[in-house]
């Protein structure tokens, strides 16, 4: 019943336009089998939701290189509002330690700095789309 | 399916029809993957369904083909229409997995509540995108959307297939891009309805457009009926003559009759289905009856028609135990 | 035969005689490379970045110096391989040209001022993220404002920046994308302070805006051919009105950071520069009109030869180039004068004070290779904009190379070694190559239109992931001798939130308070220009600029009349 691809959107918010980091891990995640709706960096919170909704996406993960993870509380918080719960969020780039917490809170499932495998991003992600579905609120 | 799961598709189905967009977005998933109750849920919203036109866009990369939908949407908009994209990537055959980058261009519809785009990867399966594009569109058309495009690469069979879904096929081609029109999948061309030449300020646009009239000389009766139209995507221009070739094609003033149209779209479809489930079966080769059609067409007793003619009703014979079509 | 290997030789003293090798024994390559064969073990093909094999030794074999004078020539002369001056650092060091970009102007003009006190010769001002988007600081999430760079919207804003700093004195480069109203608002001051334009010096960094749309996409507002048109115009402009200022810096370093190899990003460059050139020149400029402000910015990586060879072969490439392909007859157009930037990307935030050993390796690279101005990374760069303490041992890095190491008494010290001579002729046929793939693909601008570029980026970038997967490219503290126990995290830095709060109100506030009118007409003027293919956009901009209109409402109207700068799909 879950075991089919799972959807992830990669995208970035805020104002930073580094993408290396972002398409690699989307080429990760298609070679595990996934499907990656890649979008390109800029993007609005309320687009992400849009976004989110029409793919009926079970992943967001968001890639930011300065400083853009401080409104991904924001996003959860819209997420939430939009009844999109039940998507977890990873955030992939340079995010402090001393910020991590901040993140956490907010919902956000796992942090990945620079220098993480490929095989613990994957993992990950996998457990993400599971825990995902089994939230899901209709259908 | 349990009565609880029956619940939850019935909710999912006046959720679809009563426009609600996450309930639209869920049930693509579903009928997708081919989930339980995805045949229940169609079942409930085809009756919902009025026959929208369905727009093909197929053109090769660097031909400029995610400008002009974004362009053509824009136009879209302005005649009071909502629109709804597929967006068909390839998949990895090997991983299944895919990348659709297809929204990285479509970026200034994203808010509009008039627009909604769905990235749908190809998963390598001959005539199942097909089945599952065609379900997208009774759901979106179920859902009360106006008019609906299906945007795909053309590389690859399944998607000419898909492109023959719709109701008029437009295929893009650019200057500049190696050999222009002989670099086409002759499928691709043979498919269209409308040929655009985007880029056409550039060097090199006047040639396409030769190439393809003299393209379009050869060919015999109706086919010779192609027009060929020239855009320039960026600026925009000649995007709204685009909408307006499209919105008078014979395709969809002649079938003025919209279930006409869907059902050219049914038989389509199916047929595709159907000579998936043949090969599939086929291919699978097994049963008595199979086997021994095989080694008679190995040895030579019978000929490779004559073979496949039997082989399908035989295979016919092997589906009739079916409960109904696998991916 | 040589029996020195297992016999000691007695000694016999005659102090008279210089050491040397006895004579009767003569060194051969044949013994050192069974020798060598005997003790390596196993003998792994290394290859460097760019592909390219590296053994273990180089001798006259593999280059001598026959051609000298062909090949490498003397410093200021073609074909400019060992300096595009005679005098090089010798004369006049590379410029110490640290960025800085932080908070609010008045917090800028605040590191700025320090920064020149510790010795910087020249100024390199980054806005603030929300600028390269395009839009002004009333329209972002007060969160994002400040923490990359310095919010500078207006006329006001460049001018508490840049308060107190001698404008005409002072050598200043904007990182500044088109449609460049950064150096609009610079010359608005310069205009106000009575500093006549000819005395303003300095690059327009990131005006390469192919650059932007292959990798990294911070700074594209304006669609592809828009960004295309305000180029060429700009360049008019300045060659015009700002006659010692660098209107042209075309980057390589986009591409680096986001995974072109040193040579192609090298190869890549350089089509860009001749596209650049040939917009220009097709729009009647001469090219020795031009080519003498053109400039180059890079990376460098800490692929240290490598680094250096990339940049002697550009210098020998660059000049012929000049001449034969875009018919400059001014020696002042054939050097490859650029500003190098240690690269971001081989630093890490695990065990950040590693940074400076890698900061160091690489600025060393970069001065070898006679680079004219340098930017030093600080060892948070890794973590976020950098802290002062950190920015201040990055500008110390420079000040020791140039004054305790003594790298600038000889020019070009490299020049006839026989690994760096060999590499730079196998950096150069490859860089050719990458360049003919270019060509072959209409020039750089339509490359990138349908995405050959990018297609080739996203190669090297995941094979050279995978290299660090496989731990064939070891990182120390990464995937190699990583310490799990990392006490030592940097506090990053954050913005004063109440500072530009009250910046934002006091941007808000500025806007009401001006003349609406003028500052609407000045904006209209920007469409005029734009619908019409003699007038030259850049003129509209300094003057709306000069009116009062902002950064976010000048791209907003050019947005419309340009088109929206998005993304290239690349499939």
């Amino acid at each position: 019943m879950n075991d089919y691809p799972g959807r992830v959107l990669i995208t970035k918010i805020g104002y930073d336009g580094h993408d290396r980091g972002s398409r690699i891990v989307a080429a990760f995640l298609r070679d595990a089998g996934m499907e990656v709706i890649y979008t390109p960096p800029w993007q609005e919170i309320d687009a992400v939701v849009s976004l989110a909704t029409q793919e009926d996406v079970d992943v967001i993960g968001i890639s930011s290189l300065a400083t853009d993870h401080l409104i991904v509380p924001d996003l959860m918080a819209a997420l939430g509002e939009a009844g999109l719960s039940h998507i977890r969020v990873v955030v992939g780039g340079i995010v402090p330690e001393s910020e991590h917490e901040l993140l956490k809170t907010a919902g956000v499932s796992a942090i990945f700095g620079p220098g993480s495998g490929r095989d613990d991003i994957v993992v990950a992600v996998r457990n993400c789309v599971t825990e995902s579905r089994q939230n899901r609120t209709f259908a | 399916m349990s009565k609880n799961d029956n619940a939850v598709i019935e909710r999912l189905g006046k959720k679809v029809m009563s426009g609600n967009v996450a309930a639209l977005a869920r049930s693509i998933t579903v009928i997708e993957n081919n989930m339980p109750g995805s045949d229940e849920l169609m079942a409930r919203i085809r009756a919902a369904t009025t026959g929208i036109p369905v727009i093909g866009i197929t053109g090769p990369p660097g031909a400029g083909k995610s400008t002009l939908i974004d362009a053509l949407v824009h136009e879209i908009r302005g005649s009071d229409r909502s629109v709804g994209i597929l967006a068909v990537d390839p998949s990895s055959p090997i991983t299944g997995g895919a990348v659709l980058g297809d929204r990285v261009r479509m970026g200034n519809h994203t808010m509009d509540q008039g627009v909604f785009i769905r990235s749908l990867s190809a998963r390598g399966h001959l005539g199942g995108l097909s089945s599952a594009t065609f379900d997208a569109i009774d759901l979106l058309d179920a859902a009360g959307w106006d008019i609906i495009i299906i945007e795909t690469v053309g590389a690859g069979q399944s998607e000419t297939e898909i492109a023959s879904i719709a109701d008029v096929g437009c295929v893009l081609a650019a200057p500049g891009l190696g050999d222009d029109v002989q670099a086409m999948k002759a499928g691709i061309l043979e498919i269209a309805d409308i040929l655009v030449v985007n880029k056409a300020d550039r060097d090199g646009a006047e040639n396409t457009e030769q190439q393809l009239r003299a393209m379009l000389e050869l060919r015999h009766g109706k086919g010779r009926d192609v027009q060929v139209l020239k855009t320039i995507a960026t600026k925009p221009d000649g995007v709204d003559d685009l909408l307006n070739a499209i919105d008078n094609h014979p395709n969809l003033t002649e079938l003025d009759k919209s279930s006409s149209r869907r059902r050219k779209r049914v038989r389509t479809v199916l047929s595709g289905l159907a000579a998936q489930l043949a090969r599939q079966t086929i291919l699978a080769g097994s049963g008595t009856e199979l086997d021994d059609i095989f080694s008679k067409a190995l040895d030579g007793r019978l000929s490779l028609r004559h073979a496949a003619s039997m082989a399908v009703s035989a295979s016919l014979n092997a589906n009739a135990s079916d409960e109904g079509p696998t991916d | 035969m040589s029996k020195i290997a297992s016999e000691t030789v007695p000694v016999k003293s005659k102090s008279a005689e210089p050491a040397r090798a006895v004579k009767s024994q003569k060194s051969d390559q044949a013994t050192w490379k069974n020798a060598y064969d005997a003790q390596i073990g196993e003998d792994r093909v290394i290859k460097n970045r760019s592909g390219i094999e590296v053994k273990a030794l180089y001798t006259p074999d593999d280059w001598s110096d026959e051609s000298y004078d062909d090949e490498l020539g003397y410093p200021g002369q073609a074909p400019y391989t060992r300096g595009i001056y005679a005098t090089m650092h010798r004369g006049r060091a590379w410029t110490q040209r640290q960025l800085i970009g932080l908070g609010t102007p008045e917090e800028y003009n605040e590191r700025l001022t320090k920064s020149l006190d510790q010795g910087a010769s020249a100024i390199s001002l980054l806005p603030c993220n929300s600028g390269f988007r395009g839009i002004d600081c009333d329209e972002a999430p007060t969160a994002l404002l400040g923490t990359c760079g310095t919010v500078i919207n207006s006329i006001e804003d460049m001018d508490a920046a840049l308060k107190g700093v001698p404008l005409d004195q002072i050598s200043t480069a904007v990182n500044d994308p088109s449609p460049f109203t950064l150096f609009a608002f610079l010359l608005g001051v310069a205009k106000r302070r009575g500093i006549p334009f000819d005395k303003i010096t300095g690059t327009a960094n990131q005006s390469d805006y192919i650059s932007h749309f292959v990798a990294n996409h911070m700074f594209y507002r304006l669609s592809l051919p828009g960004a295309r048109r305000v180029f060429v115009d700009h360049v008019a402009y300045c060659r015009e009105h700002v006659p010692n200022w660098n209107p042209v810096s075309v980057v390589g370093q986009h591409m680096q950071q986001a995974g072109a190899t040193p040579a192609e990003t090298m190869g890549f460059t350089l089509s860009t520069a001749i596209q650049h050139a040939e917009d220009c020149i097709n729009r009647g400029m001469e090219p020795d009109y031009i080519l003498p402000r053109f400039t180059f910015f890079f990376d460098i990586s800490i692929s240290f030869f490598e680094e250096i060879a990339k940049f002697r072969a550009a210098r020998r490439i660059w000049a012929r180039i000049a001449q034969e392909r875009l018919g400059a007859k001014d020696p002042r157009s054939m050097r490859f004068k650029f500003h190098g930037q240690t690269s971001g990307v081989d630093l890490t935030s695990q065990q950040p004070l590693n940074n400076i050993a890698r900061v160091s390796a690489q600025a060393i690279a970069g001065i070898l290779s006679g680079l004219q101005s340098m930017h030093t990374d600080s060892y948070d760069e890794a973590i976020s904009c950098p802290t002062e303490g950190p920015a201040q041992i990055a500008s110390a890095t420079q000040h020791i190379l140039r004054e305790e190491a003594h790298l600038c008494d000889v020019i070009d010290p490299l020049g006839g070694s026989y690994y760096v001579e060999t590499l730079t002729d196998q950096m150069e046929e490859k860089i050719l190559e990458v360049m003919e793939v270019i060509d072959k693909a209409g020039g750089m601008y339509e490359a990138v239109e349908q995405g050959v570029v990018q297609r080739m980026i996203g190669k090297s970038a995941l094979a050279h992931q995978q290299k660090v997967e496989r731990g064939d490219e070891k990182i120390i503290g990464v995937n190699h001798l990583a310490d799990h126990e990392d006490a030592h995290e940097p506090a990053p830095y954050r913005p004063d939130r109440s500072k530009m709060e009250r910046h934002v109100t006091a941007f808000k506030e500025y806007k009401s308070a001006r003349n609406q009118s003028d500052v609407l007409r000045a904006i209209d003027r920007l469409t005029k220009a734009a619908d019409n293919e003699d007038e030259n956009i850049f003129a509209s901009i300094v003057d709306a600029a000069d009116k009062g209109a902002t950064h976010g409402e000048i791209i907003a109207r050019l947005r419309e009349d340009l088109g929206f700068g998005q993304p290239l799909v690349v499939e």
